[in-house]
């Protein structure tokens, strides 16, 4: 049986409603405010290394309840591309699309 | 019904902790390699190898489709007995994929899904052989003070999620893996650690299970079976 895509638009969706929870958990309003141009690490961010983590680890469960299938979002390619996939919500999307594609090949 | 992970539960130390745990009301997943003889209608054995980190992502993603994962006992581990200068560099890194790698790989694994959680304990063995510093034992004795320290650092980064991780040392406990020693080496190690008469299976179950059966917020700790804290 073919799985149906999992679509950018998906991918987007669900990571800025984990987000959006996030800011109701860090009493942190501006983290529903996000869109795709958010920055995920560093200075521009709201969240900190430890948010970053849980965050991770939080879609991951996210997309397996989306879609049936474990990825892991901080894998080998991603830790090792030019551009991080963790630096945007954009990027991050893209990548998270590409991993599960990945599972459906 | 809480859920444990306990990894090498074929035989030995790992088999007893898993009865253990399932006369205490747990569910449990066993990892190991070779086929596993344990039944209980609360029991489920996966074909694991823990030093193949592709093989731990898949069974844990097995228990996790059930629900969540409240213990991890990384107990799978080899041993060798080589002299430093006469170790070959196959048997180094057989160990320290086993010991070291093994614990990672599940850590990793198991630690994202506790992380969703906010909660769970892990529990790492390691050997009295590393404060010990055991003449005779320098590729295992090494990949087990890998695993103390990565169990520090995984307790301090994981504290803030409500996840402890504790490591536990044990001498020579009675299984296969010790009755090919020598008794007078066995006897000679036991009188080290304050334990002469040595330790049986059930008694190390019961110094482990002090983890989970004593409420606690301990985390980052390394607790040794004998006189050696």
């Amino acid at each position: 049986m073919n799985m149906p895509t999992f679509t950018r638009d998906a991918a987007v969706r669900l990571i800025l409603a984990r987000l959006a929870r996030f800011g109701q958990e860090l009493g942190q309003p501006a983290l529903a405010m996000a869109d795709e141009q958010t920055r995920l690490f560093g200075e521009a961010s709201p969240l900190d290394s430890i948010g970053l983590v849980t965050l991770m680890s939080d879609l991951e469960g996210d997309i397996h309840k989306a879609c049936g299938v474990w990825v892991t979002i901080a894998d080998e390619k991603a830790m090792s591309r030019l551009t991080s996939p963790f630096r945007r919500v954009g990027l991050l999307a893209d990548h998270i699309v590409e991993l599960v594609a990945a599972t459906r090949v | 019904m809480p859920v444990a992970i306990i990894t090498g539960s074929s035989r030995g130390l790992g088999r007893a902790l898993a009865e253990s745990l399932l006369a205490e009301g747990w569910t449990v997943h066993g990892f190991a390699r070779s086929s596993q003889s344990l039944v209980h209608p609360y029991f489920q054995a996966h074909a694991v190898d823990v030093g193949n980190e592709a093989s731990v992502q898949a069974a844990v993603a097995t228990v996790l489709a059930a629900g969540g994962i409240d213990l991890l006992i990384n107990n799978a581990g080899a041993a060798s007995m080589n002299a430093l200068l006469l170790t070959p560099a196959a048997t180094a890194e057989a160990l320290m994929r086993v010991n070291y790698l093994g614990t990672l790989h599940c850590l990793q694994a198991v630690g994202k899904a506790m992380v969703r959680q906010r909660a769970g304990l892990v529990v790492n063995l390691t050997t009295v052989a590393v404060p010990l510093s055991l003449a005779g034992e320098a590729a295992y004795v090494a990949s087990k003070a890998a695993v103390e320290a990565l169990t520090k650092v995984a307790a301090t980064e994981l504290q803030s999620y409500g996840i402890r991780v504790n490591a536990v040392g044990l001498g020579p406990v009675d299984t296969d893996l010790t009755r090919a020693v020598g008794a007078d080496k066995l006897h000679t190690l036991n009188q080290r650690i304050g334990r002469p008469q040595g330790t049986t299976l059930a008694e190390a179950v019961v110094f482990i299970a002090q983890e989970w059966r004593a409420p606690s917020d301990t985390t980052g700790s390394i607790r040794y079976l004998g006189q050696l804290n």
